[in-house]
């Protein structure tokens, strides 16, 4: 339901934005570049600059899951127009904490409004970046404004997407787990 | 180079921030702004995304003369014409390093 919303919200914020970019869009098929959009060196270059940019921090793709916290923080980004689907951050709420420290030079004792607001930065930046390496997707793909859940016990479902990454990085101080999800191409 | 003030405008705590940050790494004194609306006087719309902001500023003629840098995850080549024909003298990419705004803000307060 949470993605149909954020999903939503993406399709409704690329109609806003032009009607020429919308008769670009539709002169445009992904379809053909399927391999480029779904490249895996995207989404570590996306995570990697993200981090470095505004963290100063060099994060690294892990072999190993990301660390399990008995709670958690998962921002949510939807992308609406030529590619439908949705960018996913999850950290234990440990390491969002830190993450949201990095950013702002602050220090936080629980994840509060200003965490989950950096950690949903995060995921909008990282969704950003991911799409602008495919040149058709900067320009036909939109984003939504990012939702962010946070607790314990909870997993996020997505029925057959047209594909799926799901990558685990690690820094010093913590984990984190970035998927991309696309459930339509154009 | 600290009489002249700078406004940042976000709805978000952490991204004011960062571009508060970047500005007095740069040697800028910011005015920090809750959200679009609460910075200029006689512009009363909360809530609206930068580029409206933007737009409804030069509309009224709140702030002639100053130049607006808009940062946006959105880097296309069609948002950065928008933003240039809503009024936007400067375009950064998020993400993107001190280093950068510093580039982008001293020459346009340099040249205004």
């Amino acid at each position: 339901m949470l993605l149909n919303g954020v999903r939503n919200a993406a399709i409704a914020t690329k109609r806003g934005s032009g009607e020429k970019e919308q008769e670009r869009a539709m002169g445009v098929s992904l379809r053909e570049s399927l391999q480029l959009v779904s490249d895996p060196a995207n989404l570590d270059a996306s995570a990697e600059e993200v981090f470095k940019m505004m963290l100063g921090i060099d994060c690294h793709r892990d072999s190993e899951p990301m660390v399990i916290e008995p709670e958690s923080v998962t921002a949510v980004v939807g992308f609406g127009g030529l590619l439908s689907g949705a960018c996913l951050f999850k950290s234990g709420s440990s390491t969002a904490i830190k993450i949201a420290a990095a950013m702002t030079g602050m220090e936080f004792e629980e994840v509060d409004d200003t965490v989950k607001d950096g950690i949903g930065e995060i995921c909008n930046m990282l969704a950003g970046a991911w799409k602008g390496k495919v040149p058709d997707l900067a320009a036909n793909c939109g984003l939504s404004i990012p939702a962010v859940i946070t607790g314990r016990d909870y997993n996020l479902h997505v029925q057959a997407p047209e594909f799926k990454l799901v990558h685990s990085y690690t820094f010093d101080g913590g984990s984190f787990e970035v998927t991309i999800i696309c459930d339509g191409l154009q | 180079m600290s009489e002249i003030r700078t406004l940042i405008v976000d709805d978000s705590t952490v991204m004011r921030k960062i571009v508060e940050r970047s500005l007095r790494q740069a040697g800028l004194d910011p005015l920090i702004v809750y959200e679009a609306g609460s910075g200029t006087e006689g512009l009363e719309m909360p809530s609206m995304d930068g580029l409206e902001f933007l737009r409804q500023l030069r509309a009224q003629n709140l702030a002639p003369g100053v130049p607006v840098v808009m940062i946006t995850t959105e880097s296309s080549e069609e948002h950065v014409k928008q933003a240039i024909l809503a009024g936007a003298q400067g375009y950064i990419r998020k993400p993107f390093t001190a280093e950068q705004v510093k580039e982008r803000v001293l020459p346009l307060i340099n040249a205004a």
